[in-house]
C-alpha cells in the first residue's frame, strides 16, 4: 500500500506574520492620493502628482516622494510595470495579429512584438515574406512565453519589444513566476546560469523564468524549435527548489538578485523542497538569507 | 474558470513532473498543500468559516431560519446551498460568467449531503407539516487559485460544524397553529458523518490531488467525489471534457477514499482544537 | 438559455394529490419486494430498448428512444458560429439542454429548467464531449436538445444514448458511440435499469441502518475504446460496491452498443433504398 503524506490544516489563530524583516532605518514618508506635497510654486510636476486649483501639488498615488532638482514625483509602492528602453522582460503571447504579436508583460497595456523584430529561422538578413505572415502562429502562438528586450515605447505607454539578439527568443521548458516588478532592480545582466544547473531570467517586469535546461540558451534560430524531451530529475528538483525560494523571497519582500536567490537556495538546502511551502520554514529561510545579505 | 494559458513547454514540464511523482512545487502526486482555517468569524451568522489553501480563499456563512416543511416530506427540514462566484475573485466571473461553475459546485454539494447517512434532515423538523428549520449555506468564493471543490467542501463542513441552532423548549399546536418557544441555549449539529469533497485531477496517465491553477489547465478530466467519515462515497461525478479508463477510474476512487478519510480526520481534530480556545478566541478575519 | 419571464407557471405551491391519498399505503410500499421486480425482470436485466432516428424532420439529426415506459426525444441542429466574446476558439463546443416535459413526472414540471435539469444538461454535455471530434469544427457550436416525454426511471441514461445517436445521425464526426446505463443499489441488490419507483427506493436510506449501501450510479462510456466518459453517483456506497457496479455497467454498455449501431445502419439502408 502506498503511503500518503500527512495533510496539514492550520488555524488562523496560529498564523505567522511573514513580514518579520523590518527596515532598521526610519520609516520613509509615504504619501497617499490627495495628500498635499508642497504649496510652493517652484516645482516641476512629475509622475504620480497633480496640481489643484490653489496651485498646491498633491499626490495622485500612494507612494514615496522622489525629488530630482525641481522635479517632484511620487513613485507608487505597488504598480504595474513601467517599461524603459533596454529592459529585459519575460512575457506571454496573448494574441496573434497581422504582422505582430500582442504580449502580456504586466504593464498597463499589452506590448507589441513586430514580426520584423524577431529572428526567423534561416539567418538574420532574411526578408519577411507574405508567407511568414501567414505562418506566424507556427513561430509563436497564444500562451507561448518569450524573453525580449524593450525596443521603444509608444505615446500611450505601450511597449514595443524585440528579440533580435541571440539570447532572446522563445522559452522552452521551465516554470514562470509572477512577482511584483518593484522587487527586481535594473542590473547589468538579467540572465543567470546558476551553479545549481538551472538558468534564471529575472525579467524587469516582475515575470521570472526558471529554465530547466542550460543548453537552450542558444536561440540563434529564434528558439522556435522546442526541446520537449524529458528533463532529468536532478534538474527538476533544482527548478522546484528555486521556485519555492523565489516565492519565499517575494513574499518577504526581499529584492531579487542572483545573489539573494543563490543565498536563499543555499540556506534552503537543509529542508526538503516541499517543506519550503510551510510558513515556519519560509520565515527561517528568509531570515537567514536576510542576514547573509546584510553581512555582505 | 479563470483564464490561464500555458505554453507547450510549461505544460510538458508539468506533465513530465507529475509522471515522475515530483510536482513543480516539490509536492508528490498525493500531497495536499497546507491550509488555514478559521471558524465563527462572522458575527451575523449562525456559523461561518473561512478557508485558505494556496491562493484559493473561501468564505462560508450559514443562516438558520424557520420554514414550513415540504408537503411530500412533512417531517424533514431543509438544507440549501448557494454558491456565489463573485467578480471580486476574477474578472472571468463577471456577469453570468461564474454561473456555470457556481451551479456545478452547488450541485456537487447537494449530491454530497443528499443521503441521510450524511445529513439527516429529520433532525431539522420541529413540528411535522407545520414548522422546520431551514439551513442556508452561502458559499462565497473570494479568490480562486485552483482546487475549488475541495476547498468549498472543507469550508462548508467547518462552517456547519460551528453552526449553533437555538434550542426549542416547547413546540405545541395551539388550535392548529404552531407555537414554539426558544431558549437562549444553542445546540450544535451532529457533524460526525458530514462529507468531504475530494477532486482527483487526471493529468497524462496519472492523477493528482489539490491541483494548482496551472496544473488544472493541463488536465482534461477530473473526478469529484465526496467521502463520508465512515468510508462511504456519497457522490461521484466526472468533470472536464476528457474520458477515463475503467482501471484508472477504480484506482482514483481508492486513492480518493483514503485521502478523504485522512483529510476528514485532520480537519475534525483541528476544529476541536480551535473549539477549545473558547469564546474569548481572537478573531483574525481579514486582517493579515 | 433565454428564460421566458412572462409565462405564467401556475401557482408554485400546488402539490400532487398522491401524497395525501397514498399516505396509508405508502408504508407498505417502502417494504418493496426485492425477490421480483414489478415488470418481472431479474435484477441484472435491462428493459427492452426501442430506438429510432429521424423523428424530427427539421432537425439535422434526431433520435427517439424508448426504454420500458421511459420515452426521450433528442434533436441536434446545424452547427452555428460562436459569438466572439472570448476570442477565437480552437475547439468546437457542444451545448446540451435537458428538459423533462411538464407532464413527464409524477409532479408537474414548470417550463423553466430547474436545478436538477440544469445539472443533467451539464452531465449530458460532459458525457458527449469526449466522443465528439471537437477539433473538426473550431469556433462552432452544436446544439443538442433533449426532451423527456415520459420518465419511468433511467431517463438520464436514455437521454445520453438518444443524444449520441442523434449526433451520429446528424453527421457530426465522432470518435465512437456513447452508451449509458443506470444501476440502483439497495443493500445487496443491484437493480439494473431501475424504474422510477425503484429509483426512489434506492435514493432513501432505511431507518436505523447506518452501514447500508444505497444509491444510483449512471455511467456513460465509449465501449469501442473502453473509456468512461461520465459517471454520476448519488447515495452512500462503499468503494468496493462502486467498483462492482461500474463493472456491471461497463459490460451492459458494451451489450447495448450494437443496438445503436444497428439503428444507424438501418437509417442509412432506408435512405439508400429510397434513392433506388
Amino acid at each position: 500500500m502506498e503511503e500518503y503524506p500527512p495533510i496539514i490544516v492550520r488555524l488562523a489563530i496560529n498564523r505567522i506574520d511573514l513580514n518579520l524583516i523590518k527596515n532598521e532605518n526610519v520609516q520613509p514618508r509615504i504619501y497617499t492620493p490627495g495628500e498635499e506635497i508642497s504649496s510652493q510654486p517652484d516645482f516641476l510636476r512629475g509622475h504620480g502628482t497633480y496640481v489643484d486649483d490653489e496651485n498646491t501639488l498633491r499626490a495622485s498615488v500612494a507612494g514615496v516622494l522622489e525629488k530630482v532638482n525641481k522635479l517632484i514625483s511620487i513613485r507608487p509602492l505597488k504598480a504595474r510595470y513601467q517599461g524603459e528602453i533596454g529592459d529585459v522582460i519575460v512575457g506571454r503571447i496573448t494574441e496573434v495579429q497581422q504582422k505582430r504579436w500582442k504580449v502580456d508583460t504586466n504593464s498597463k497595456l499589452d506590448s507589441v512584438l513586430l514580426l520584423s523584430s524577431v529572428n526567423l529561422p534561416g539567418g538574420e538578413l532574411r526578408r519577411r515574406s507574405a508567407e511568414d505572415e501567414q505562418t506566424m502562429r507556427r513561430y509563436l502562438q497564444e500562451g507561448d512565453l518569450i524573453c525580449a528586450e524593450v525596443q521603444s515605447t509608444f505615446v500611450d505607454g505601450s511597449l514595443s519589444l524585440h528579440t533580435r539578439v541571440l539570447k532572446y527568443g522563445k522559452l522552452s521548458q521551465g516554470i514562470m513566476l509572477k512577482v511584483s516588478p518593484a522587487l527586481i532592480k535594473r542590473k547589468k545582466t538579467h540572465f543567470h546560469n546558476l551553479e545549481s544547473g538551472a538558468s534564471l531570467i529575472l525579467g524587469n517586469n516582475g515575470y521570472i523564468w526558471i529554465g530547466a535546461n542550460k543548453q537552450d540558451s542558444d536561440r540563434s534560430e529564434g528558439g522556435f524549435t522546442q526541446d520537449l524531451s524529458r528533463i532529468p530529475q536532478i534538474n527538476r528538483e533544482v527548478c522546484a527548489r528555486l521556485r519555492n525560494c523565489i516565492l519565499i523571497l517575494a513574499q518577504c519582500n526581499i529584492q531579487l538578485t542572483d545573489t539573494s536567490v543563490t543565498y536563499a537556495y543555499e540556506e534552503s538546502m537543509k529542508y526538503k523542497i516541499n517543506e519550503l511551502l510551510e510558513p515556519e520554514i519560509m520565515i527561517d529561510v528568509s531570515l537567514l538569507t536576510h542576514q547573509r545579505l546584510i553581512q555582505q | 474558470m479563470a483564464e490561464t494559458v500555458l505554453s507547450s513547454g510549461e505544460k510538458i514540464f508539468i506533465l513530465h513532473g507529475i509522471d515522475a511523482d515530483f510536482r513543480n512545487d516539490g509536492r508528490r502526486r498525493c500531497e495536499y498543500r497546507s491550509m488555514e482555517i478559521e471558524t465563527k468569524l462572522m458575527p451575523q451568522t449562525h456559523g461561518s468559516a473561512r478557508l485558505h489553501i494556496g491562493n484559493t480563499d473561501i468564505l462560508v456563512g450559514i443562516k438558520v431560519e424557520l420554514d414550513i416543511p415540504h408537503a411530500d416530506k412533512p417531517n424533514e427540514g431543509k438544507l440549501e446551498f448557494f454558491v456565489d462566484c463573485s467578480a471580486t475573485a476574477t474578472p472571468a466571473f463577471e456577469g453570468k460568467g461564474g454561473d456555470d461553475l457556481a451551479t456545478e459546485i452547488s450541485n456537487v454539494l447537494i449530491a454530497a449531503y443528499q443521503t441521510r447517512n450524511a445529513f439527516d434532515l429529520k433532525t431539522l423538523c420541529i413540528l411535522p407539516h407545520k414548522k422546520c428549520w431551514k439551513i442556508y449555506v452561502d458559499v462565497l468564493i473570494l479568490q480562486c487559485g485552483g482546487n475549488l471543490f475541495d476547498a468549498v467542501g472543507i469550508a462548508v463542513k467547518a462552517a456547519l460544524n460551528s453552526t449553533e441552532i437555538p434550542k426549542i423548549t416547547a413546540a405545541t399546536l395551539d388550535g392548529g397553529e404552531p407555537d414554539i418557544e426558544l431558549s437562549d441555549d444553542c445546540i450544535q449539529l451532529d457533524t460526525s458523518n458530514y462529507p468531504i469533497i475530494i477532486t482527483l485531477c487526471k493529468i497524462g496517465d496519472n492523477y493528482i490531488v489539490d491541483p494548482t491553477l496551472e496544473e488544472e489547465v493541463c488536465s482534461t478530466s477530473s473526478i469529484v467525489m465526496s467521502v463520508l467519515p465512515n468510508g462511504k462515497i456519497s457522490s461521484v461525478v466526472k468533470l472536464g471534457c476528457g474520458s477515463i479508463q475503467f482501471n484508472t477510474f477504480t484506482k482514483m476512487l481508492q486513492m480518493g477514499e483514503i485521502i478523504g478519510l485522512k483529510l476528514n480526520k485532520t480537519l475534525m481534530d483541528v476544529l476541536k482544537e480551535e473549539n477549545q480556545f473558547g469564546r474569548q478566541r481572537r478573531i483574525f478575519g481579514f486582517l493579515k | 438559455m433565454p428564460v421566458d419571464q412572462r409565462r405564467i407557471n401556475g401557482p408554485e405551491v400546488s402539490v400532487p394529490y398522491h401524497i395525501y391519498s397514498d399516505f396509508n399505503k405508502k408504508s407498505d410500499k417502502v417494504k418493496h419486494d426485492f425477490s421480483k421486480r414489478s415488470d418481472k425482470r431479474i435484477d441484472s436485466e435491462i428493459r427492452k430498448i426501442f430506438l429510432k432516428t429521424g423523428i424530427v424532420s427539421q432537425a439535422k439529426g434526431s433520435a427517439y428512444i424508448e426504454m420500458g415506459n421511459t420515452k426521450v426525444v433528442c434533436s441536434v441542429f446545424d452547427p452555428r458560429e460562436l459569438s466572439n466574446k472570448n476570442g477565437y476558439c480552437m475547439q468546437g463546443e457542444i451545448y446540451c439542454e435537458f428538459k423533462f416535459a411538464p407532464f413527464s413526472c409524477q409532479k408537474r414540471k414548470i417550463h423553466q429548467q430547474n436545478a436538477e435539469e440544469k445539472q443533467y444538461s451539464l452531465i449530458l454535455q460532459r458525457a458527449l464531449e469526449p466522443a465528439v471530434c471537437l477539433h473538426e469544427f473550431p469556433n462552432f457550436q452544436v446544439d443538442v436538445y433533449v426532451m423527456v416525454l415520459d420518465n419511468a426511471g433511467s431517463s438520464l441514461a436514455a437521454a445520453i444514448m438518444a443524444a449520441s445517436t442523434a449526433l451520429a445521425n446528424a453527421g457530426v464526426p465522432m470518435f465512437g458511440l456513447v452508451t449509458a446505463s443506470t444501476i440502483g443499489i439497495y443493500g445487496n441488490h443491484y437493480l439494473m435499469d431501475p424504474t422510477d419507483t425503484e429509483e426512489a427506493i434506492c435514493n432513501t436510506q432505511p431507518d436505523n441502518e447506518d452501514d447500508f449501501n444505497h444509491g444510483i450510479i449512471t455511467l456513460a462510456s465509449l465501449p469501442q475504446h473502453n473509456q468512461i466518459s461520465e459517471v454520476f453517483l448519488i447515495g452512500s456506497i462503499d468503494t468496493n460496491t462502486i467498483k462492482q457496479a461500474t463493472e456491471i455497467l461497463t459490460a451492459a454498455n458494451k451489450d447495448i452498443c450494437p443496438v445503436l449501431q444497428q439503428c444507424l445502419v438501418k437509417t442509412i439502408m432506408k435512405l439508400h433504398n429510397e434513392k433506388k
